[in-house]
């Protein structure tokens, strides 16, 4: 007589679907915090991630801003990297092989300064593999031209997603902005555009001024907060968001450890994003997935999906 | 050639052993970790948790002073200069501190047996040349190595007593004149240099204030040395290469490009650079 092979009677689903991305488990990372990968693979293996979002891609290479790039603040910090990357053929050709040799999701965040840049980078990506999904990133604080200015209207918004709609059938995920009056109604607009998902929120803008110099901290003068300090603000936008629209949100906004990517599910969010918690802890996303799944068993549920809006 | 050692780079708790104030306002903190002290090179960094809150949130990045691969144990000297450092000095034996590392390129030490190596250090730029010296002296012979080391009053030299304990010729300045040569420690290497003929087999090493190296880079240029290599020391978010913040400017290697030079990242493809790959501004 053989011994029936252990199985838990209670074994958690954290299986989410993004706007048809299939994730084993409903943790990505946040695009810019996470490179392209190569560094964090020193740290863990990138198949456990539920996605992994890439930094910002543009058509060309960019620059991206001066130095001081940023600056530490009360529980978070100002960037103004100014979205310095290598550009689509660097990504294409030298980025995606390395991504490829691991079992999980691709989402490529997306920069343009016009509408043109936008379509020619989703069209070329359309077709290359392992790329799941665009996210497409209208909210960028530091950058002059082009990307935030349409990010901040639902008319500009839902004329990037249209472009982008129009070259590719990948997973459209717009980047939402929290530098806005009614992000619900960029939200709506993005949806109505044709975007199967949103993520939000992006940076919220702010600065720093050294007061002994009299000089700001950063040279753009201006950067997006990060980390846990705008984690209520970043939970408010979700909840209002997950309200008003009816596709699956990747939430995120200071997420340090399981609790705050619990609290995201509970306000409406699918799926969570590990954005500065990369940089104080370069292990956070994987000890966020075990977290989830401790605090599901822990409040006796069988699923992700059975938490996602349950906050009353 | 980078002198990245392979592997180890990973996250440890680590207990401190001791720390204790050097010189007035100088502390030397020592920690186990067995994986970093076996797998650091000289010049590399590790990212330390000063704080158990959200409040200061970021790691503080310190270069390795010293290794001792028998005992697996690291040390880290630094200046109290801010709150990581006033939150890092408080920490008690026993402790367990958090550490990322060890992260970063060390400096190379060529593979000449012919060649002499002379270490620059300024103020606290003095920590990493520590370690240098160690793997200098291992790897060359001391006989092979001169440190010159500088501050601004006898007070503020740091290390000098442990670069002499190693037995390399070690020369001191002072910018005040209180002790050593009276004048910047560039100028000391300045005078160095020009006593030979033929620079060609030295190796200069340095850390220390950003002026400070642009000096000892330019010196090195017009005596066109073997190579001259600084450790830079930018504000960094990440400390391992991810959010592209503690960019310096590095001339591209290749002909023609527009422009000439590009934005590398101090922690991944630093700290140690070719002196005179870098934009000076």
């Amino acid at each position: 007589m053989g011994i029936e092979p252990f199985s838990d009677p209670k074994s958690i689903d954290l299986t989410v679907d993004i706007g048809g991305i299939k994730m084993k488990n409903p943790v990505t990372v946040a695009s810019g915090t996470f490179g392209f990968g190569r560094e964090m693979a020193d740290f863990f293996d990138l198949s456990l991630l539920g996605a992994i979002t890439v930094k910002g891609t543009s058509l060309e290479p960019w620059l991206g801003n001066e130095y001081p790039r940023t600056v530490e603040t009360p529980s978070g910090m100002l960037n103004a990297i100014g979205l310095q990357n290598d550009g689509l053929e660097s990504l294409i050709n030298e980025k995606m092989p390395f991504l490829r040799q691991y079992d999980a999701p691709v989402i490529v965040n997306v920069v343009g300064q016009s509408l043109e840049e936008y379509a020619e980078v989703a069209a070329r990506l359309d077709s290359v593999e392992g790329v799941d999904g665009l996210e497409i990133n209208v909210s960028c604080p530091n950058v002059k031209k082009g990307c935030l200015a349409f990010g901040t209207t639902p008319e500009g918004t839902a004329e990037v997603v249209r472009a982008v709609r129009d070259k590719t059938d990948l997973t459209i995920i717009t980047k939402l902005s929290p530098n806005v009056t009614d992000i619900a109604s960029i939200a709506q607009a993005a949806v109505d555009a044709g975007s199967d998902a949103l993520s939000l929120i992006n940076t919220l803008m702010g600065t720093a001024i050294d007061p002994w110099t009299q000089k700001f901290r950063l040279a753009n003068i201006t950067g997006g907060l990060s980390g846990p300090a705008i984690k209520p603000i970043a939970l408010r936008m979700v909840y209002e968001v997950a309200r008003s629209v009816d596709v699956p949100l990747i939430g995120m906004g200071g997420i340090m450890n399981a609790l705050d990517a619990v609290e995201f599910i509970l306000a409406g969010a699918t799926a969570v994003a590990v954005g500065t918690g990369n940089f104080v802890n370069p292990m956070a996303a994987v000890e966020i997935i075990d977290g989830i799944e401790d605090y599901l068993k822990k409040m006796d549920k069988s699923s992700v999906m059975e938490i996602v809006g349950k906050v009353s | 050639m980078p002198n990245t050692p392979c592997g180890m780079k990973s996250i440890y708790d680590c207990k401190l052993i001791e720390q204790h104030e050097v010189s007035p306002g100088v502390w030397l903190s020592k920690l186990t970790g067995p994986e970093i002290a076996r797998g650091a090179v000289a010049g590399q960094f590790v990212n330390v948790q000063v704080a158990k809150t959200t409040d200061p949130l970021l790691r503080r990045p310190f270069s390795l002073h010293a290794v001792d691969r028998e005992k697996g144990t690291f040390s880290l000297l630094y200046v109290l200069v801010g709150r990581g450092t006033a939150l890092l000095h408080r920490y008690v034996s026993g402790d367990i501190i958090s550490v990322v590392g060890p992260l970063g390129n060390g400096f190379d030490l060529g593979d000449s047996p012919d060649a002499e190596h002379i270490v620059v250090a300024g103020g606290c730029g003095a920590a990493p040349l520590h370690f240098l010296c160690d793997s200098l002296c291992e790897k060359w012979g001391c006989e092979k190595v001169t440190v010159l080391v500088g501050g601004k009053s006898k007070d503020a030299l740091l290390c000098e007593d442990e670069f002499r304990e190693h037995g390399v010729l070690t020369e001191a300045a002072t910018d005040d004149a209180s002790y050593g040569y009276g004048g910047f420690v560039t100028q000391l290497l300045q005078a160095h240099l020009d006593k030979r003929s033929d620079a060609s087999n030295l190796r200069i090493y340095s850390c220390g204030p950003h002026g400070m190296m642009r000096e000892v880079a330019r010196i090195c240029s017009e005596h066109e040395v073997q190579s001259c290599q600084v450790s830079l020391e930018n504000k960094m978010a990440c400390g391992i290469g991810v959010c592209t913040g503690c960019i310096q400017k590095i001339k591209k290697q290749s002909q023609g490009c527009d422009p000439a030079w590009e934005y590398k990242r101090v922690c991944a493809d630093g700290p140690v650079f070719e002196a005179e790959n870098i934009i000076w501004e």
